[in-house]
């Protein structure tokens, strides 16, 4: 069973630059898979070395189970970590491979051996046992690094964007592998990905980081329902919206005076609402407007849509095909609407 | 097919140089040891100067102490150079570079004669020794030059060729070695496993591969032993050329039957290299 990880004000430079990683603090729940979500540079792979301890933060605390760690040797930290590339040791059998941290340990052999078969058995790689890791596919080669992570039973499991070298329906393949392990072995686990997809499909929760700040940590539907920031809104995939003022229970746009659902904070606001959730109907929070495009992306058709001067993109089913220059009744449902601080 | 002729075309030059001057001249050197040199009425081919080479015991005192030369060399090399690059793969490129890259620019003529310098009985350690008390006067310095145990003559091979090695270590743990010694971490590895299991074999490749030119290299090269070595026996590329500079023409296929067997030697070190190479390769940990 995995550890609870807890990050208190970790902050990382290199060298004289600027942060690489500012006052990250987040807690992890023994089991819980969390990704750590950004661009590329954010400083996501830092924070997992950090975790990891290949890198000493510059300050803040590590801990894990409890304890602070941030003067333990990583060798000592049973927290395994899946690389980028597979780097399996050139040298040594898959079999060799997996069963690597149990020789470290000094692991009585009988017990390795019936360990590695089985962990070769979970990522179904049974029969590669006396492979050179040379002869396997990339994908193979993931799979008995994963199996190599795993056979110790570590109590952090970190994967550094592990499928990214991989094609699209092998990455699929693997996230699909990778938490059916992570449910059966309880492993508490840190994913780092710059993808938002791989993100909502795997995580319990999403801890999304730009520039070394974290923006947002929770449940991937809060990350398109209850978005923090306009950034964090944009980053999945938000294009609608909607600067205004509220107060009385509405918030007053140029598209008039719109309800929501949940409650806006006072004062200037903008609000947001999914491609998706636009309805082309009449009723509440309603107005007409023109349609000044359209884009057939086949399982959807985009359009966009202007009025007073704000334009607002709509997807809807690839059945309804409207004409460019048609005006339509558009729709805001008000559960569908969401404020940010302007 | 086009790509084929373009490999080919790209490729001439080089090849064509090394096949005239290299294996041209090889072959020359290979008909000269068989007898075979119709300008001066030689006409008749034979094993002669062979059989006359093995026997020699010249030859053999000779082949001797090139091979003990060039494997202390070479060993020591290895072991200063292994050491080195693991002591320096954290620093910056910068200080290897200085330390590594600035003897490898010197030729071997010029680190010679600058080993030569300091090591003479004559020379800047004698007289250093001599003036902080630790010999009584400068000729009590223990002969390194011209010696018994040709310790000059190793002492400038390992200053040139420690810097060789460990550059191509280097390069091989700061590229592969590093990422893996980090995954090994992560998986429980203490300092020492992750050089036995991990760091040494994945590097071993390369090691080999660099000791292997270097004995390749020590083992035919001419210009050290002749500056720095004592006058019998002489290293076997120094008696070649001693043969060859032999005013009496009738020395010549002797001359060219010692080249040819350095030759030898040295390309069954190359196959050796390759051999272990693959090996090395497709072992198992």
């Amino acid at each position: 069973m995995g550890a609870r990880l807890e990050l208190e004000n970790v902050s990382h430079r290199y060298g004289g630059d600027a942060p690489a990683l500012e006052d990250l603090s987040l807690a992890v729940e023994p089991g819980e898979l969390v990704a750590l979500l950004g661009p590329s540079g954010c400083g996501k792979t830092t924070a997992l070395k950090i975790i990891a301890g290949l890198l000493r933060p510059s300050s803040g605390d590590v801990r894990v189970g409890g304890r602070s760690v941030v003067g333990t040797a990583p060798e000592r930290r049973e927290a395994a970590m899946v690389f980028q590339k597979p780097l399996l040791f050139p040298h040594m059998s898959v079999a060799r491979n997996v069963g690597f941290g149990l020789r470290m340990r000094k692991a009585p052999r009988k017990e390795s051996e019936s360990k590695v078969h089985e962990a070769l058995r979970r990522v179904r790689m049974e029969g590669f046992a006396d492979r050179a890791p040379e002869e396997l596919s990339g994908g193979q080669q993931q799979r008995v690094a994963l199996a190599r992570a795993l056979v110790t039973d570590p109590r952090l499991l970190l994967l550094d964007e592990p499928f990214s070298a991989l094609d699209a329906s092998l990455r699929e393949e693997m996230r699909g592998l990778v938490l059916r392990l992570q449910r059966e072995g309880g492993h508490t686990t840190v994913f780092v990905t710059h993808d938002q997809e791989e993100a909502v499909v795997l995580a319990d929760r999403i801890a999304l980081v730009f520039d070394g700040r974290l923006q947002m940590y929770e449940e991937p539907e809060a990350f398109y329902d209850r978005p923090a920031t306009r950034e964090v809104a944009r980053f999945f995939g938000a294009t609608n919206f909607i600067e205004g003022r509220a107060g009385n229970g509405s918030v007053r746009t140029p598209l008039g005076n719109l309800r929501l659902a949940s409650a806006a904070p006072p004062g200037d606001v903008t609000l947001t609402i999914r491609p998706e959730a636009v309805r082309l109907e009449a009723g509440e929070n309603s107005f007409d407007a023109l349609i000044t495009s359209a884009a057939y992306l086949g399982t959807q058709v985009h359009y966009g849509l202007e009025t007073s001067g704000k334009s607002l993109r709509v997807a809807l089913p690839p059945h309804v095909r409207l004409a460019v220059g048609n005006e339509v009744t558009a729709r805001l449902p008000a559960e569908s609407l969401w404020a940010l601080r302007a | 097919m086009g790509g084929r002729v373009k490999i080919a075309l790209l490729l001439a030059p080089a090849v064509g140089v090394i096949g005239v001057l290299f294996a041209g001249g090889l072959g020359a050197a290979f008909v000269q040891s068989l007898g075979y040199m119709p300008a001066i009425g030689m006409n008749e081919w034979s094993l002669d100067a062979y059989r006359q080479v093995l026997s020699d015991g010249d030859f053999l005192d000779s082949l001797a102490l090139t091979l003990y030369v060039s494997g202390v060399s070479t060993g020591l090399s290895t072991v200063l150079a292994v050491l080195a690059a693991l002591a320096l793969r954290r620093s910056g490129g910068r200080v290897s570079a200085v330390v590594f890259q600035l003897p490898i620019t010197i030729p071997h003529l010029v680190a010679a004669v600058g080993i030569a310098l300091v090591v003479a009985q004559t020379g800047l350690g004698a007289r250093l020794a001599a003036a902080l008390g630790l010999i009584g006067e400068p000729g009590d310095f223990p002969a390194l030059l011209y010696d018994r145990y040709s310790v000059g003559i190793i002492l400038t091979y390992v200053w040139k060729e420690v810097p060789f090695i460990a550059l191509v270590v280097l390069a091989s743990l700061r590229g592969v070695a590093s990422e893996l010694e980090e995954v090994a971490r992560t998986l429980g590895a203490g300092a020492w496993q992750r050089f036995w299991y991990v760091v040494f074999p994945v590097i071993s490749p390369s090691v080999v591969a660099a000791s292997l030119l270097v004995f390749a290299f020590t083992f035919g090269a001419f210009e050290v032993p002749y500056l720095l070595g004592k006058s019998y026996p002489t290293m076997l590329p120094v008696m070649a050329y001693d043969e060859y500079r032999e005013i009496d023409l009738a020395a010549r296929p002797g001359a060219m039957a010692i080249n040819v067997l350095i030759a030898l030697i040295t390309g069954a070190v190359a196959a050796l290299y390759l051999r272990l190479a693959g090996d090395l390769g497709r072992r198992r940990g």
